[in-house]
């Protein structure tokens, strides 16, 4: 088992970066999570990740070998995209039964018996067309390919979006079940961040086309706190803090600060000290407008 | 083990707290397994690492131990040790927040132990 290593990734859409300079390192045995606001890169950076975009410049290797038009790592990698019935791919117009049997062949360690068990349990009708598909049905489709495929690497792109939240629930179940039970890797994207965080192993915030941070989930919480109380003496007790998301009441301030080592908040002042879930560090570290 | 998490605190912190409560009300007898880190995982949905995470505190503190290729048992003396270890964080946990709450109140000391005497409720009886 290998990582799965980026170098310097640069995208270019029309003259315009979309990604600049990206290095990433992906460990075998992990589940990640991706976040970042829309159009941050995410789905770029997936895309690229697994070969099925290629990078305006830098590499993409596993095993010392790169990624690009290569079957021997290829096979260890899954991108299950989100389908959309709008989008003039060939798949919409396909039947669910087609496309999971053209995953099949292109997966050559696909799982037909859980693939077939997920179907039953998502009570899917595979001889709909994908363009007749619900958003919550387009979901699992995305799931089960992605779970089925038991690729080393499985990437998923807003695997939840269109599910309803017992299929959510279902799903991070399913995750951390598959998780482990294989020590697959997982990369997941997600905008509805909070129920998903405690999935994360680590996370990987995606920012403005450069990763802003990447480190593990409940370690980036431990350091992570909301300060508040008198605007003067939030003051005090922020000092010597990276202070993120001000806000302001009155006299009143609020402030998200995130602790380097061997940093502490000092305890003579009288603030309210708050501990963060991984939804509010993340728009205290992109939500401001630039 | 059948508490929910919530998100007050550190789902680690969580975990390990489970297994202590699990433990001083005897749904885990001492020398019996705990779940594994993989059975949490799955029962929560949460990362086994960060279930792990929350084990390996109670293997620190001498609370649970690690039998090779078995699994996690609760040590002997445990139940003990987990209420000595609470009755110390109790001043910390608990009597602080009463007396500030209290005091911005303006409850005095008096009748705050008038209230505690009278209290029909909690399990401490007169020695």
């Amino acid at each position: 088992m290998s990582n799965l290593t980026a170098k310097g990734i640069v995208k270019t859409y029309g003259g315009k970066d979309v990604l600049h300079g990206i290095d990433l390192e992906l460990e075998p045995g992990k589940i990640y999570g991706l976040i970042g606001r829309n159009g941050a890169g995410k789905t770029t950076l997936l895309s690229i990740l697994t070969a099925q975009n290629p990078a305006s410049a830098g590499t993409v290797t596993y095993e010392g070998q790169p990624v690009w038009e290569n079957p021997d790592v290829l096979r260890h990698l899954c991108f299950s995209r989100e389908l959309n019935q709008m989008t003039g791919s060939n798949a919409n117009t396909m039947k669910v039964k087609e496309y999971l049997r053209i995953a099949a062949t292109f997966f050559p360690y696909w799982d037909k018996e859980m693939a077939a068990r997920l179907v039953k349990e998502f009570d899917l009708d595979v001889k709909k067309r994908i363009s007749k598909l619900s958003k919550g049905m387009l979901s699992m489709v995305t799931i089960i390919v992605a779970l089925a495929s038991k690729a080393e690497f499985t990437f998923l792109d807003e695997p939840v979006a269109g599910l309803d939240v017992v299929a959510r629930e279902r799903f991070y179940n399913l995750l951390v079940e598959e998780f482990t039970e294989t020590g697959r890797t997982f990369v997941v994207s997600t905008h509805i961040i909070e129920e998903a965080a405690d999935t994360f192993e680590e996370v990987i915030i995606v920012d403005k086309g450069k990763i802003l941070l990447k480190e593990n989930t409940q370690e980036l919480l431990d350091r992570s706190f909301h300060i508040s109380g008198h605007e003067e003496e939030v003051d005090k007790a922020t000092a010597f803090l990276d202070v993120y998301h001000e806000e302001h009441l009155g006299r009143s301030k609020g402030v998200t600060v995130l602790l380097k080592p061997g940093q502490s908040i000092p305890d003579q002042y009288d603030v309210s000290i708050q501990k963060l879930n991984l939804q509010k560090v993340f728009v205290a570290l992109c939500g401001e407008e630039s | 083990m059948n508490e929910i998490l919530t998100q007050e605190k550190s789902i680690y912190i969580q975990i390990k707290e489970m297994i202590e409560n699990d433990i001083l009300r005897d749904i885990l007898l001492e020398e019996e397994r705990v779940p594994s880190t993989n059975e949490l995982a799955k029962l929560f949905s949460i990362n086994p690492a960060t279930a792990a995470k929350g084990v390996n505190l109670l293997v620190d503190d001498g609370t649970l131990y690690k039998k090779r290729g078995i699994g996690m048992f609760v040590a002997e003396g445990a139940k003990k040790k987990i209420m000595e270890k609470r009755k110390k964080h109790f001043y910390d946990d608990y009597v602080k927040s009463l007396l500030a709450e209290a005091g911005s109140l303006g409850i005095t000391k008096e009748e705050l132990i008038a209230m505690i005497r009278e209290s029909k409720d909690g399990g401490i009886e007169h020695e």
